[in-house]
């Protein structure tokens, strides 16, 4: 093994070198923060549309039979009133009005009807938005400016738990070790195919033979899967950095809200339970990636498999709400301990506070020896199928080939 | 007698129901060049895998210096198998440092080793280029580099001259010359009888997994009628060399 470190800093310095490995690092902020953009202003123009509707220059009328439009609001918003559904509904179509609103005798169980001259998928809304304001805004004058917040769900609340006596925020409490969930996830989506393709390259540019007669298979791949570890997490701080950066600088200008983590509860224990899980699983997914693309010839063949081990990854994610509602039900147990999709309810549960200690302590237990098992099939498989070039290598070949 | 570096007894190999070598028996004395040979498919590049570690014997034992081959068990190897390639997506220098290290050489040793051999090959200005943007020839004399940069004291070259131009086959040539002036314990798979006898001190040629003939040059000749060993080759294979 004591070529590790020289396989380790070839891995490392070489997929540095890449400008693949950048561009994806970089380009995974950059989409972020696209995308966050374009929902930020996607809102922020709702809310100036919606907010606005009062400013909304069109001409309609109304006819109202619930008693509960007051006309003064109608007026307020440039509107007129007709004298039957009928007429009003006519005016719209011969393009009299742009408008027409239809308040039946029972708003809450009968919808209000809309007619309105065509506007575009979006600027359509603006009609819906007057004739709920006109009737609330009529509603809301006929009681005191309290009961009218009460109505509107203008009130707000604090909510203060405790747990054995202090204070205790569900919520927040939950964020440091959610944050291993959320690393785990990235690190295997920006770095699984990297991890797949360990050793693909040494068998399609048959480096294999030179490799097997100068170096330990052991050493080789611990020393790739080292590597790739800690590309990970370079991965990651990559992603980050510019990420809050981004953040820190344009907070103010974009009116971000304000993550204040000075008061962030810490459980070390939930902590270090968090950080073991994602350890482990991180070692034992590389690893088993690893051994995937070493039974494989080509990058193509492997690739095939990427699917399977992503579905045992991240499939549980389909019973979030069990993993946080119902612990003790035999599925989630059962996902909880089954090494390939323990990860996510395991990190899930340790967030939320529903793993009990000794729980976590047998699941890791169960990560640690599937994560070690894993490894060495990885070696065996990279030392058994390293000659197989044109075909993938069998399940039988792998656990009973001896030569 | 000089005393022997390699001994192979009793070796017999199959893959699922094809016997590949069946029994073989032959030594490698220290400091001699000795050939390999025998048609496609005759079982010698599974022999020296065999050999070298990378396949598991059915039978019999492989020791290179008394015990079986392990990457640190000591011996200095330089190997060219038949399949060759090496990171083709970095640079010439990088993946000769890097063999270097594996070979045992330090960082600053393979550097230099590999900058002096760029540059008699004639690739001083090729020392950052990436290998995929090398001609095959080029890559070829890379890879020989790689093969020799740990001063082997066994080099053990399957098939070297296979797709090597003249240019390089005079260079494979000297090296292999240079090693067996150093004493070093060559063995040499190749097709073209001409090398092989002016190169080898002795061969074993391999036919159906078995030993056809086996000896120094001059014992092998005078076994077959004084023929030469392309005649040899000819009549030990009849028909069937010419198929392959």
């Amino acid at each position: 093994m004591h070529n590790l470190g020289t396989v380790f800093w070839f891995e490392v310095v070489r997929t540095l070198k890449k400008k693949s490995f950048w561009l994806a690092s970089l380009l995974f902020p950059v989409v972020i923060a696209a995308v966050a953009g374009i929902i930020f202003f996607s809102n922020k123009a709702t809310n100036e549309a919606s907010s606005n509707t009062d400013k909304q220059k069109f001409s309609f009328a109304v006819k109202d039979e619930s008693g509960l439009v007051n006309p003064l609001f109608v007026k307020a918003f440039n509107g007129k009133e007709v004298t039957s559904r009928a007429q009003g509904v006519a005016d719209v179509k011969t393009g009299k009005l742009d408008a027409f609103f239809y308040y039946p005798k029972q708003v809450t169980t009968t919808k209000i009807e809309v007619y309105a001259k065509d506007v575009g998928l979006f600027d359509n809304g603006r009609y819906d938005a007057v004739a709920k304001s006109i009737l609330t805004q009529s509603v809301a004058s006929t009681v005191s400016a309290g009961t009218a917040s009460v109505l509107k769900n203008e009130v707000q609340s604090s909510v203060t738990t405790y747990r054995d006596g202090a204070p205790y925020n569900g919520f927040m409490e939950m964020i440091a070790p959610a944050l291993f969930l959320v690393l785990f996830y990235l690190m295997i989506v920006t770095f699984g195919n990297q991890m797949l393709n360990a050793t693909i390259e040494e068998k399609e540019n048959r480096v294999i033979e030179m490799i097997l007669t100068t170096i330990n298979a052991k050493a080789l791949i611990i020393g790739k899967i080292l590597s790739l570890i800690v590309l990970g997490f370079l991965q990651i701080l990559v992603v980050m950095v510019p990420l809050l950066i981004g953040y820190f600088l344009l907070r103010d200008s974009f009116s971000l809200p304000n993550v204040d983590l000075t008061h962030l509860p810490l459980d070390p224990q939930r902590i270090l339970i968090g950080f073991a899980i994602f350890a482990l699983s991180f070692m034992m997914f590389t690893g088993l990636l690893v051994a995937i693309g070493a039974a494989a010839p080509t990058a193509k063949e492997a690739g095939s498999f990427f699917g399977v081990v992503m579905l045992f990854i991240f499939g549980p994610l389909y019973a979030v709400s069990l993993f946080v509602s119902s612990p003790e039900m035999p599925i989630v147990q059962f996902l909880s301990y089954f090494p390939f999709t323990a990860p996510i309810p395991l990190m899930l549960r340790n967030a939320v506070g529903n793993l009990e200690l000794w729980q976590a302590l047998i699941s890791c237990a169960i990560l640690a020896v599937t994560a070690f098992a894993v490894m060495l099939l990885a070696v065996r498989t990279f030392r058994y199928g390293a000659l197989e070039y044109d075909r993938r290598l069998g399940l039988k070949e792998i656990f009973v080939r001896k030569a | 007698m000089k005393a022997d570096i390699i001994t192979i007894a009793d070796f017999s190999m199959r893959f699922g129901k094809t016997t590949v070598i069946d029994n073989l028996s032959f030594t490698v004395r220290r400091g001699e060049t000795f050939g390999l040979l025998g048609s496609n498919g005759s079982g010698k590049t599974t022999t020296l895998r065999a050999l070298l570690g990378i396949y598991t014997p059915m039978a019999g034992t492989l020791h290179i210096e008394g015990k079986p081959y392990q990457v640190d068990g000591g011996v200095k190897l330089g190997y060219l198998p038949e399949e060759r390639g090496l990171y083709k997506k970095e640079s010439v220098i990088d993946v000769m440092t890097y063999f270097g290290q594996l070979k045992g050489l330090s960082r600053h040793d393979a550097h230099e080793f590999s900058l002096k051999y760029l540059e008699r090959v004639g690739l001083a200005e090729k020392v950052k280029t990436r290998l995929d943007k090398l001609s095959g020839g080029q890559q070829q004399k890379v890879q020989l580099g790689v093969t020799i940069m740990n001063n082997p004291d066994l080099l053990i070259l399957d098939e070297p001259t296979k797709g090597f131009d003249p240019v390089n086959r005079r260079l494979l040539m000297d090296i292999v010359e240079e090693h067996q002036k150093k004493g070093a314990t060559v063995i040499f798979v190749s097709h073209q009888m001409e090398e092989v006898e002016r190169l080898c001190d002795r061969i074993i040629l391999l036919k159906d997994g078995n030993a056809a003939a086996y000896g120094s040059i001059k014992e092998v000749r005078k076994k077959f009628d004084g023929k030469s060993l392309d005649e040899i080759f000819l009549k030990v294979y009849g028909q069937k060399a010419g198929q392959n």
